[in-house]
């Protein structure tokens, strides 16, 4: 956030206006040995000096309220002024939906900013009412589609008034535009957690799902983990769902070297292994080969990832007795 | 750009940088007054990792310690409450308030954390603080959910500042302030499906939260609660994280910043070594600025103190000469550590 200038027009310093000439401003005191310190503009000085005095003198009145608001634009991180607002709506019985309209032209221009959302979830609390919380992280969201604040406000919204029946439309929407939003696919999942449910046709419905935005891009963690949590819900584990294993296999065939894929299939195959499936060994040498294709040609930046991965097949391989050969 | 000219550190210029910001800030950082103490720790425990210490003079030293203390919050004088205390980021609300609204004034865990931070990397002997506060105070934020409130004026809640409150708990070795039962719980629960960790649980996973949780996991001896599965699939999230440097969430752009949160996270997971340094190296330096000192998240932006101190915190720990070496779960030089360990021993022998 800009320091605003000092020259704004018709801006009056504090120090200036009859009506606050009963208030006594309180400098900052920084004490004798001060360090990192900020040259604020005067404007900004004047503000927090009369803050601070408001604040001295636990004074509950309009004038500190609007006071507030300038203290806010000057900085809307500091979260002394913002939960001193608060005691303010409270005492003053102030009209807490005209407050909701204030923090969300807030938000607008700071949407990175803690205190300002959490400003925005006290006062739904207050008010039990989040008629507008889709709308209004949905606005964030469309400006800036992995904003962290607004998906968990969002969440909390949800989570706390059960808000889920639109949810998915939304979250389809957000991944038709940008298939790589891996927060839209972690909302895929929140939305499953709690609302849907994780049955098996959810499970296989979810799944094809998934696998059609990887059929359209392959090289997609964000799907390739969708699918990885959604099959944490099929007993069957990593390899074991018939659609999901011929997907791979085809994709395999038609040349897709994809390092998620083939990260894919080596966890399949370590799945396999860890259940003592009968061809333990032809599983462990193929997750080996992978490691290595991946460690020398189609992920040679996590080389020796996929190297030390590589050796914990081997390791199994010679404990398990190699004598299949492929 | 790989140009090998570019690949050297600007020593100098980012400790005159640091200094820099040790001494004035200019009005557009306006928004970071309430968190000056973070400024001065990125800037004092980057001259430090820099090997750069000793420009800051001994009058300069005392005074920031002076200047720190001052921002301690103690007791309550009437009825000794310690809810209130810790350190507060700056002096914009250090006043004295009556009996109502005496809780405007009061520590923030971030800045108490940093704030400690500050003092051990200038060699303070911590006898100033109130430690039993202290540890009140963390006390006071813990929440039912097993995380941390950043204060008790009105902030909210979650991993970050369960970092904080298990770095202060470790650097003041008292951990009756903090439930690590509670706070482990919390962790658990916010692993996504994808491995890695978030803010909050059923959040997004981040790299950030993932460096908080696994810190706090390690301060608190409780590494051993993740199971195989999870530490792998852990391992395999953080690594995937690298594109040249390190980006925080998947499909996100790469940040300086990154390549000491995930980087730090890999070395508590004893597996920094499988990542690729070279290609790490070159992209923070990148974001080097050479002529005026600093590094930005992203190369030709606008540098600043938190990503010039994470650059360097990040290059010292896959070993960049030059730069002393970094405890990655608290953040500070081993040799501030060591420091601490000392402190430690003197206080054991004492009780």
């Amino acid at each position: 956030m800009s320091d605003c200038d000092d020259n704004d027009a018709g801006w009056i310093f504090y120090k200036d206006r009859p009506d606050w000439s009963d208030v006594k401003p309180v400098p900052e005191d920084d004490g004798p040995t001060p360090v990192v310190v900020i040259a604020h503009s005067e404007k900004f000085e004047d503000v927090y000096d009369y803050f601070r005095a408001v604040l001295q003198n636990d004074e509950k009145s309009e004038r500190a309220l609007e006071l507030t608001k300038d203290a806010v634009e000057l900085n809307a991180a500091n979260y002394t002024v913002w939960q001193y607002r608060r005691e303010l709506l409270k005492a003053l019985g102030t009209d807490l939906r005209s407050e909701l309209d204030y923090v969300e032209s807030v938000i607008r221009l700071s949407p990175k900013n803690y205190q300002v959302w959490h400003h925005r979830r006290v006062l739904v609390e207050w008010l039990q009412d989040p008629s507008h919380e889709l709308d209004l992280t949905e606005e964030a969201l469309l400006q800036d589609p992995k904003n962290y604040h607004a998906w968990q406000h969002r969440q909390w919204a949800m989570k706390t008034f059960g808000l889920y029946d639109t949810e998915i439309e939304f979250v389809d929407s957000l991944l038709t535009e940008d298939v790589r939003n891996n927060s839209a696919w972690n909302q895929r999942y929140f939305v499953h957690n709690n609302y849907t449910g994780w049955s098996d046709i959810n499970v296989q419905k979810e799944i094809s799902y998934t696998l059609e935005k990887i059929k359209f891009v392959k090289n997609n963690e964000s799907a390739w983990n969708y699918l990885r949590g959604v099959l944490i819900h099929d007993k069957r584990g990593l390899n074991g769902n018939g659609l999901v294993t011929s997907f791979c296999e085809e994709l395999y065939r038609n040349r897709c070297r994809s390092p998620f894929l083939l990260a894919f299939i080596i966890d399949a195959c370590e799945d396999a292994i860890k259940k003592n499936e009968a061809d333990g060994c032809h599983n462990a040498i193929r997750a080996i080969e992978l490691c290595d294709a991946l460690a020398t040609k189609y992920d040679k930046i996590r080389e020796k990832y996929w190297k030390y991965l590589s050796n914990r097949f081997q390791k199994y391989k010679s404990e398990n007795g190699d004598n299949h050969s492929v | 750009m790989n140009n090998e000219e570019y690949n050297i550190l600007a020593q100098r210029q980012h400790s005159k940088y640091f200094m820099r910001f040790l001494n004035v800030l200019p009005s557009s950082l306006s928004s970071h007054d309430t968190t000056r103490v973070t400024i001065a720790y990125f800037s004092v425990s980057g001259l430090d990792v820099l090997g750069s210490l000793s420009s800051i003079s001994i009058e300069l030293r005392n005074r920031i310690i002076d200047w720190i203390y001052r921002l301690q919050v103690q007791p309550d004088k009437e009825t000794g409450d310690m809810s209130a205390c810790g350190f507060q980021g700056s002096s914009t609300v250090n006043i004295d308030f009556n009996a109502d609204n005496k809780l405007y004034r009061c520590g923030h865990l971030a800045m108490t954390y940093t704030g400690l931070c500050i003092l051990l990397t200038l060699g303070d002997d911590l006898s100033r603080v109130n430690r039993k506060a202290i540890i009140e105070g963390v006390k006071a934020l813990q929440t039912e959910e097993g995380n941390f409130s950043a204060t008790l004026s009105g902030c909210e809640s979650d991993m970050r500042f369960v970092y904080c409150a298990a770095c202060i708990s470790y650097m003041l070795n008292d951990w009756s302030g903090f439930n690590i039962k509670r706070a482990t719980d919390y962790i658990m629960k916010s692993i996504a499906y994808d491995y890695g960790i978030a803010q909050f649980p059923e959040l997004e996973s981040h790299g950030g939260t993932t460096f908080c949780a696994l810190a706090t996991l390690s301060l608190t001896n409780q590494l051993d609660q993740l199971t195989e599965e999870q530490i792998e699939g852990l391992k395999r999230w953080l690594l995937l994280r690298q594109i040249d440097g390190f980006q925080g969430r998947p499909n996100k752009p790469v940040d300086t910043c990154y390549s000491f949160w995930v980087g730090a996270s890999l070395k508590i997971l004893n597996s920094l070594q499988l990542s690729n340094y070279a290609s790490n190296r070159s992209y923070v330096y990148e974001t080097q600025d050479i002529v005026v000192g600093g590094f930005s998240k992203w190369p030709d932006t606008c540098t600043d103190p938190m990503h010039t101190y994470l650059g360097l915190a990040g290059l010292s720990l896959i070993g960049e000469s030059g730069l002393l070496e970094i405890v990655p779960t608290l953040n500070i030089t081993k040799r501030a550590h060591d420091h601490l360990k000392s402190l430690h021993e003197q206080w054991a022998n004492e009780s």
